[in-house]
């Protein structure tokens, strides 16, 4: 390529990999939890997390207040829309096989896709707020970005402290390890369907809202996400919620050094193969997860 | 019964080899695009369908054979037949290259990784401008060839229909069939799920090349957007579940009913068409998971094999 690289890059590339990997795991970890409890794979978590984006674009074109705030009615908003898919047509499928649930889903996906076309149109559009990046010693670290990882590795331990210390939580994590001893146990193993899916929704939403201050956004924007979710809980195993964790730093880490190396069009291609080489060496994941 | 049957079929594949001899320009298109849809619906048929491993990806064979193809034609001249039957075998290899990792595995892993394969040809396409022209497209010489193509599509939609009955009428067919109602169940037969699934899904692919290979030189041009829509998988996925997944005749009835609609009705609203499409999938799985040909066969006794 020509071009030498120096340690300063390098430190830039962690810098960004980090920021961008804490997004991820937060995302990532709502699909983690759809698939611990019910054996689900999401399709249309992108969705939600397009859905999120534009709350947030609309709460500040509208209202003019800080985007950051709109966390506070995406979340609840979101996390009700998903507990109302979960109810209305996800419990369908729950017990079917799973080409039921991922149909369906993708069915999910593109209508709400479509009617985010039809409604938002499908130009692009940005939240024009805190732009610029701070400067530390020789590395530029965005503002959006800083906020970003802030943002998401707070909903991350909140979302671990809740799965860990609270009953609710550990009903959850009960029920991800089997759910026929969990209902043995008295947990009503459908609201904790119910609690997951809008769990998820809502950090997918999470995910969303930031994503809309750091980059332009379009109706079409979520199924990046929803792949990316799905290496990164295959990464760290699928079913594994810390496994979650480290397979989104990874996937930021990953993606920001093959922009080093290869051209912006190209990196993306790069969390693409990483999935079939994982799937090819250790298809159980990094930490080992429930084997398929 | 049986002779009743061969006769309409022979009658109605002379009629539609007679068609382009009255045909207006029109109408020569419209068929032609509805073989393609016949073949690329029953290509998905083929994985999705017989073995339950549903590809979200299935537009990337499609684009490959057409860029194979295409390229083919304009760099190294040769005849469009024998280049897109090039971009089936291009479609194989890409299958092979995917297929042989993720099908080792279950259900979503296959499902998310032809969700992501798109994206990745699109993007691969565009970058290597030198091969493909990257963004700005590739044309290919000018020719009037519907007639032919026509023939070429419809001999398509006709052999990958054909593969279906051959496939669900045998034990082939029987052991795809049985790893999708339970793939431990079929491994404790004896039956070797790793490469069965492999073989469907190499057999999915080659249609769809050689059909993006006819598409390619039907158009004239091609570039990364026009053959790699996330719609077009949409459309197959749709038509296949409507007219019922995994039987020899639902996808050629649910490609017929759903284009004609289409063509007719929907072309016009194009995101109205795409809502009304994730309601059917919706729809169908939740209501109807055997699709129409599921309901007419439980209705009036039909065979499983039609």
């Amino acid at each position: 390529m020509g071009v030498t690289i120096t340690p300063t890059m390098v430190g830039q590339v962690v810098i960004s990999g980090l920021l961008a990997g804490a997004l991820y795991s937060m995302v990532a970890l709502g699909l983690a939890l759809i698939y611990g409890v019910m054996r689900v794979i999401n399709i249309a978590h992108g969705t939600l997390l397009m859905l999120g984006a534009y709350t947030t674009f609309w709460w500040f074109r509208l209202l003019g207040i800080n985007p950051y705030l709109s966390l506070l009615v995406a979340l609840p908003l979101m996390f009700f829309v998903g507990m109302l898919l979960q109810r209305t047509l996800v419990a369908r499928v729950v017990d079917a096989p799973e080409l039921s649930s991922l149909l369906l889903t993708f069915g999910i996906s593109i209508a709400l896709v479509n009617v985010a076309q039809l409604t938002f149109t499908s130009d692009v559009r940005s939240v024009e707020f805190l732009t610029g990046a701070f400067l530390v010693g020789p590395f530029a670290v965005s503002k959006s970005r800083l906020v970003a990882f802030a943002v998401a590795v707070a909903i991350t331990a909140i979302a671990f402290w809740f799965l860990q210390k609270t009953k609710l939580g550990k009903a959850i994590r009960a029920t991800s390890q089997s759910s026929e001893v969990a209902m043995v146990c008295g947990i009503n193993v459908h609201r904790i369907h119910l609690y997951a899916f809008g769990i998820a929704s809502a950090l997918a939403s999470a995910g969303g809202s930031l994503v809309a201050v750091m980059v332009a956004i379009q109706p079409e924007m979520g199924q990046v996400y929803t792949f990316k979710s799905f290496l990164v809980i295959v990464l760290g195993g699928a079913g594994n919620y810390p496994g979650a964790l480290l397979g989104g730093m990874l996937l930021g880490l990953v993606e920001q050094l093959a922009s080093l190396f290869l051209t912006t069009q190209l990196s993306e291609a790069v969390a693409y193969v990483l999935l079939v080489l994982v799937l090819l060496l250790r298809p159980t994941g990094l930490l080992g997860g429930r084997a398929t | 019964m049986r002779w009743a049957v061969l006769a309409a079929l022979a009658i109605g594949l002379l009629l539609l080899a007679l068609y382009p001899l009255v045909a207006t320009g029109y109408g020569i298109r419209f068929m032609l695009q509805l073989f393609m849809w016949v073949a690329l619906a029953q290509s998905w048929n083929l994985i999705s369908g017989l073995t339950g491993y549903v590809s979200f990806g299935h537009v990337a064979f499609f684009g490959t054979g057409a860029y194979a193809g295409a390229i083919l034609v304009t760099t190294h001249g040769w005849h469009w037949g024998p280049a897109s039957l090039a971009g089936g075998v291009a479609a194989v290899i890409l299958a092979l290259i995917i297929g042989y990792p993720c099908l080792r595995l279950k259900g979503p892993y296959f499902a998310i990784a032809m969700l992501g394969l798109n994206e990745v040809m699109r993007v691969l396409v565009s970058y290597f401008e030198g091969l493909t022209g990257g963004g700005s497209g590739l044309s290919l010489p000018t020719l009037h060839a519907s007639g032919q193509i026509y023939y070429a599509m419809g001999a398509a939609a006709l052999a990958v229909t054909g593969a279906a009955h051959l496939l669900i009428t045998s034990r082939v067919g029987l052991r795809f069939m049985t790893i999708r109602e339970d793939e431990i169940a079929a491994e404790a037969m004896g039956i070797n799920t790793e490469r069965y699934k492999l073989y469907a899904f190499l057999l999915s692919a080659f249609v769809p090349g050689v059909v993006g290979g006819f598409f390619a030189r039907d158009q004239g041009y091609i570039e990364p957007i026009s053959v790699f829509p996330l719609l077009t998988t949409i459309t197959m996925i749709v038509m296949v579940l409507f007219g019922g997944k995994g039987t020899i005749w639902g996808p050629v009835l649910g490609a017929v009913t759903l284009f004609v609609f289409q063509e007719l009705v929907w072309a016009r609203f194009l995101y109205l068409h795409q809502i009304f499409f994730g309601a059917i999938i919706v729809f169908v799985v939740l209501l109807m998971p055997r699709g129409i040909l599921g309901v007419l066969q439980e209705r009036y006794r039909l065979p499983r094999t039609i």
